[in-house]
């Protein structure tokens, strides 16, 4: 007779997929992303702004700003993940653990960052975030009490995936807009994220999360509503400075 | 996809892995405890193997580990911690059994 104890990660601890398995199923959650990735170039008004020669000046800043605020608010969201991980996977929570680890300060690169370009840490706690990044929050909370953790995670893979393939280019961009000089925060977090290999460290915890057919279809929902939610927000980042530069009159 | 292969010594077990696996999916390819992983993190030394074969085939091990293995006394040059691997080609690997 078993004892009374549950949500410890107790039972059959083989993986629902295989190493084999689990390679394939990356390689087409990666063909997704890249999918997703053209879909957000051809829809995101000023999607490719910061890898063009003219930044506008108000929108860099800004977007720092709720960068580093997404940061420190999803960390609670995600450090709340871990214990529901926790209940189901060791192994992920393990893996999710240290990822967090290595995440968990990263806004105070940003930080950095917008001191150089004139941001002061008072003028940054004196902003309030965007109602799309409270919402992006609210999100995960929604996903925590009433879907589990691989929602969470998912969120996690989407952003890493995407700047090891984005960021590099990006950050060339920028060393040529707003200065070399400038970006060192945001040079030094995508560092992390290229060798430390996030995107494969974050899967590695997602596949420890997929128990059946039905929590991959999961997956690539979440990974199609994570994309729509931060497309909200690049909408109101871009209304609240080009968009409201533009309509200013000369 | 490439697979290369793992061959686990004593029991000549021999285990197919996607390149770049981390051979702690070992413990998930068979119903064996082949390899006795601990923490998993390349702290404890619960999972020390010699390499026979392919030992480039693993990754380069990096200071910390090459420490670790020193304090354990592994100082033949020949010995890695499994959970700090990834499987890069085919290695033919042995369970130290003697710490």
């Amino acid at each position: 007779m078993l004892n009374r104890v549950n949500n410890v990660g107790y039972g059959d601890r083989t993986p629902f997929l295989n190493a084999a398995a689990s390679a394939k199923l990356r390689a087409e959650i990666d063909r997704q992303l890249d999918q997703q990735v053209l879909e957000w170039y051809a829809n995101v008004p000023e999607a490719a702004h910061l890898e063009g020669k003219n930044v506008d000046s108000e929108y860099y800043k800004r977007n720092l700003i709720e960068t580093a605020y997404r940061i420190r608010m999803l960390r609670v969201a995600e450090a709340k993940a871990l214990v529901e991980i926790a209940k189901r996977s060791p192994e992920a929570a393990q893996v999710w653990a240290n990822y967090e680890q290595e995440e968990m300060l990263h806004d105070e690169l940003f930080l950095d960052d917008l001191e150089k370009v004139g941001v002061s840490r008072e003028q940054f706690l004196a902003t309030e975030p965007y109602l799309s990044t409270k919402l992006l929050t609210g999100y995960f909370s929604y996903l925590l009490d009433h879907e589990g953790p691989l929602g969470v995670v998912a969120y996690s893979y989407l952003v890493e995936y995407v700047n090891v393939k984005l960021e590099p280019r990006k950050l060339e961009a920028l060393k040529g807009s707003v200065g070399e000089d400038n970006i060192g925060g945001q040079i030094n977090h995508s560092h992390t994220d290229i060798n430390d290999d996030h995107p494969g460290e974050v899967w590695a915890a997602v596949r420890h999360l997929l128990r059946n057919e039905d929590d991959i279809a999961a997956f690539k929902r979440y990974l199609r509503e994570h994309q729509t939610l931060l497309a909200q927000y690049f909408e109101e980042l871009y209304l609240d400075t080009i968009a409201k530069a533009d309509k200013q009159p000369a | 996809m490439t697979m290369n292969k793992l061959t686990v010594l004593p029991t000549e077990t021999e285990i197919l892995l996607p390149a770049g696996c981390p051979l702690t999916e070992v413990e998930y390819e068979t119903p064996q405890r082949l390899i006795p992983f601990g923490c998993r993190s390349g702290s404890c030394g619960a999972c020390v193997i010699q390499v026979l074969e392919g030992f480039g085939s693993l990754g380069e091990p990096d200071d910390d580990e090459r420490d670790f293995l020193e304090d354990l006394g592994r100082t033949t040059g020949d010995h890695r911690l499994a959970c700090q691997c990834r499987l890069r080609g085919d290695a033919t690997i042995r369970v130290a059994d003697d710490i």
